[in-house]
């Protein structure tokens, strides 16, 4: 048992080591566990639609529930506009749950608690929404930065902080994944160190602790792939309906 | 015969569906999301005006100036950040 709480994020070579030009490609065990989550998604979905019961059985219930509940937050946060991107913020929920879930089971790695994981997730959502928006609205899209009824004196301040506020989404986006996954991991296994410390007379404390915690990360992992996916959806409701 | 009962009901379904897309604002769950959204708007807002003070120091080489402007300016666009979303959690 490692001491060191940090130890589960180490990122390891599974297999032999693979150079692209000056760039490490090789297969890691945070590769692993983002191929099998994806591999779940893609098998629990498959039996769940292959067979179109009136009466559903427990997958297919899971898929249908999973779809008409993110199909239900879209229109709800982005309205009617948004449905032609329910695959990619479907896919996009699916995979950060998974991932996060996949993090619970002990022994195995959290691909999510990683900040260049989210990081490119969310810089990709966010080149993604700033092209949606351009080409919906061409350079007027470039009215969000500018709000109305502010006076000219004030403009180029506002310009300049509408700019950093818009920039700041991504960042913000990918820190929370990142640190709430990460805390939380990390406190897991402190307690558990405490368990192991404090031996068998005063182990029971901290041990309590670790099960509350235990159920409080699967309403984080659960939460935080949420906000993760209605964030997306608030983004491209702001590109889609223009108003200021 | 077991199928009419099944098709009234799809109707009925289809027609609620048709009613609740009226884009009505009032009842979504997402003011869990607004409330995580935040804390982390604050402080991301503020690292992103550092981080481009920062090269705009290095670029042009006034050490401490842009970095000082930036940081400022990052601190009122995270506190417009957070007052926006908490408008739209009131809406």
């Amino acid at each position: 048992m490692a001491a060191n709480p940090m130890t589960q994020f180490n990122v390891y070579r599974i297999g032999p080591e693979i150079k692209l030009g000056a760039f490490d490609i090789s297969f890691t065990n945070a590769s692993l566990f983002m191929i099998i989550s994806s591999l779940a998604i893609l098998i629990i979905f498959n039996i769940g639609s292959k067979k179109n019961s009136l009466l559903p059985n427990k997958i297919q219930l899971l898929a249908e529930l999973s779809y008409t509940f993110v199909s239900k937050m879209i229109s709800d946060t982005a309205g009617l506009k948004a449905k032609p991107y329910f695959a990619f913020i479907f896919s996009l929920f699916m995979f950060v749950l998974f991932c996060n879930m996949f993090g619970m089971i002990p022994y195995t790695f959290t691909v999510t608690s990683h900040i260049i994981v989210t990081f490119v997730l969310a810089a990709f959502i966010f080149i993604g929404v700033t092209i949606v928006g351009f080409a919906k609205h061409g350079f007027g899209y470039l009215k969000l930065f500018v709000p109305s009824g502010v006076p000219a004196v004030l403009l180029p301040l506002i310009v300049v902080i509408e700019v950093i506020s818009y920039l700041s989404r991504p960042v913000s986006l990918s820190v929370r994944l990142f640190a709430n996954m990460m805390a939380g991991h990390t406190m897991m296994k402190v307690f558990g160190g405490f368990v192991i410390s404090l031996g068998i007379v005063g182990g029971w404390l901290p041990l309590s602790f670790s099960v509350a915690l235990t159920g409080l990360e699967i309403l984080v992992a659960f939460l935080q792939a949420y906000v993760f996916a209605i964030l997306t959806c608030i983004y491209l409701n702001d590109a889609l309906n223009l108003h200021h | 015969m077991s199928k009419d009962p099944f098709k009234t009901r799809l109707e009925i379904a289809k027609d609620k569906i048709s009613k609740k897309n009226l884009y009505n604002k009032k009842d979504n769950p997402s003011s869990i999301g607004t409330a995580f959204k935040l804390s982390t708007e604050l402080v991301s807002a503020v690292a992103v005006g550092t981080i481009i003070g920062f090269i705009f120091d290095k670029t042009f080489g006034t050490k401490p100036w842009f970095i000082l402007i930036f940081f400022f300016v990052g601190v009122v666009a995270g506190i417009t950040n957070v007052i926006r979303s908490a408008k739209n959690m009131q809406k």
